[in-house]
């Protein structure tokens, strides 16, 4: 508006001239072909650089012989694959249950929120990355050690958004519900959890990639199977194309994790009509 | 005995800097049916005193009574509505009417129908499956006063309720809450701070300034129902509004005062 009376008569043409070749950039998904051709383009460069100053494989393989190598493991990866995922997931729920339990209690309970929620906060500041080789030495090899520890790496960011949702409810609405001699749990259920839930859910996104980093640390420090184990293995044989492989197939698991969480969002929302 | 009764109430903040007196020695009496706004300046503690008379916040000192009751908490027969319509996003406009029937565990069945009627009543028939979000901020509003009247209160206490929406649409909503008052005969006390809002709406003015936090003058209105848009042009209108002015404008010289 303000471009066009300050721009005069002169502004107004190449705007028009935009106008109409957005609509014709609109034709094509530009969200589906754009992010693409930027990524067939790296690859391409990849490839190209590789090949042309003869980079050794084992340094860095070149797209198409990932891809190869890709093909030839590809059952092997995705055997691989099925504990880490399962044990992301599993980790993922228990982390969401532990974590909006543990967000409603701090909530709730004036007492212990100022008992617990400095402490919360300290452990946040742990890098608990460094903490995984002692939960190995507490829970030994298994996969409950590693789902321990996914859990503890990510449960977090669900206590703090949870937290702030709880606390997002307007407190109108809260003297309202007062005012109607609402009780606590009629409170709970039909105001301040569903008004948490969008929060609840961008902490639920940050969490299932903290579980998939939780999980894959594990296999490195002591698993005999699943991805992780596979970059461990791989890297002390200098397969590097297997390592890329592998990190390949988990990018397919944390999209698909994510992508999960991500619908169950959307169905939530749309059930529940936010926004 | 007076339908509500304020009697010598106070309400005294801990403060840091010692307390603070949000309303000082408040007395006045509403009848039943009768229409009463308090006016004041922000921060002259009448809001603090809504939420006394709501049963959500203890006195201090002196005592509210509703109805020959004490009050001490909140009572189910008194509807209130806020200065934002505190709609619920995720509730249906019919659901969000409904939302006192379902904490109170009334019977939905029923009341569905008179969430209907309110509804058709402010002019949101058509609406009632929207979103809150798909609606103005005036028929937001509209729509928290049929979910203030669904459980068919006695007393509506209303703090600001119009004071966010644009001129027009806050004269739409006069006229509209005159309608209803014209049609369901309730006891109300609203809070604002517009002169004319409270004379075109009210039985009785009540005026409250800051330092004291105190009513200072009571003045009936003395027009007749039913009330159009055309009263606020009368000169006996404009000569309240002058009174009341004059009211708040000494007010105003105390609190500089002191």
């Amino acid at each position: 508006m303000s471009a066009d009376t300050m721009d005069g008569a002169g502004g107004r043409v190449p705007r028009m001239a935009m106008e109409r070749w957005r609509p014709m950039l609109l034709l094509f998904p530009e969200r589906i072909i754009l992010p693409v051709l930027t990524a067939a383009g790296l690859l391409l460069v990849w490839e190209i650089v590789v090949r042309h100053y003869e980079i050794p494989p084992a340094l860095l393989p070149a797209p198409s012989q990932v891809g190869q190598r890709l093909w030839e493991v590809l059952p092997l990866l995705l055997e691989h694959a099925v504990p880490t995922t399962l044990e992301s997931a599993l980790g993922f729920v228990l982390a969401s249950l532990l974590g909006v339990g543990l967000a409603i209690l701090l909530t709730y309970s004036r007492l212990f929120s100022a008992a617990v929620y400095p402490t919360v906060v300290v452990f946040q500041l742990i890098p608990k990355i460094a903490l995984a080789p002692l939960f190995v030495v507490w829970l030994g090899i298994e996969m409950q050690s590693r789902l321990a520890f996914a859990v503890f790496i990510s449960f977090f960011p669900i206590v703090i958004a949870t937290e702030a949702g709880l606390r997002n409810t307007p407190p109108d609405m809260l003297r309202l519900c007062k005012a109607l001699t609402a009780t606590g749990w009629q409170i709970f259920t039909s105001v301040r959890l569903p008004y948490a839930v969008p929060y609840i859910f961008s902490g639920m996104k940050i969490a299932v990639t903290f579980a998939i980093i939780g999980v894959i640390v594990g296999e490195f420090i002591s698993a005999q199977k699943g991805l992780g184990y596979i970059i461990i293995f791989a890297s002390s044989q200098a397969d590097t194309a297997l390592i890329l492989a592998a990190i390949f197939v988990l990018c397919v698991v944390g999209l698909a994790l994510f992508g999960a969480v991500a619908a169950a969002e959307r169905l939530v929302v749309r059930r529940y009509g936010f926004a | 005995m007076s339908y509500i009764s304020v009697d010598r109430v106070f309400k005294i903040y801990g403060g840091r800097q010692g307390p603070v007196e949000a309303v000082s020695n408040v007395s006045f009496a509403v009848e039943a049916g009768e229409f009463v706004s308090i006016l004041g300046p922000s921060g002259c503690g009448k809001s603090t005193l809504l939420m006394m008379l709501a049963g959500l916040e203890a006195t201090t000192a002196g005592a509210i009574t509703i109805d020959g009751r004490t009050v001490t908490s909140p009572r189910r027969d008194v509807g209130l509505i806020f200065q934002d319509a505190t709609l619920l996003p995720w509730l249906s406009v019919l659901d969000n009417v409904l939302f006192p029937i379902r904490i109170m565990k009334g019977d939905l069945a029923t009341h569905r129908q008179k969430a209907r009627e309110l509804l058709d009543m402010v002019g949101l028939g058509d609406f009632h499956a929207h979103k809150p979000a798909q609606l103005s901020g005036g028929m937001r509003q509209r729509v928290a006063i049929c979910r203030a009247l669904i459980h068919d209160p006695h007393l509506l206490l209303m703090d600001e309720p119009f004071s966010a929406l644009d001129a027009i649409t806050r004269d739409d909503m006069n006229m509209a809450l005159l309608e209803i008052w014209q049609r369901y005969h309730k006891t109300g006390v609203f809070i604002t701070h517009s002169i004319r809002e409270a004379v075109v709406l009210s039985d009785r003015v009540l005026v409250m300034t800051r330092r004291p936090s105190t009513v200072v003058c009571d003045i009936r209105i003395p027009f007749a129902r039913p009330r159009g848009r055309d009263l606020g042009e009368t000169l006996e209108f404009n000569a309240i509004c002058r009174t009341l002015r004059e009211h708040i404008e000494a007010g105003h010289r105390r609190d500089r005062a002191a």
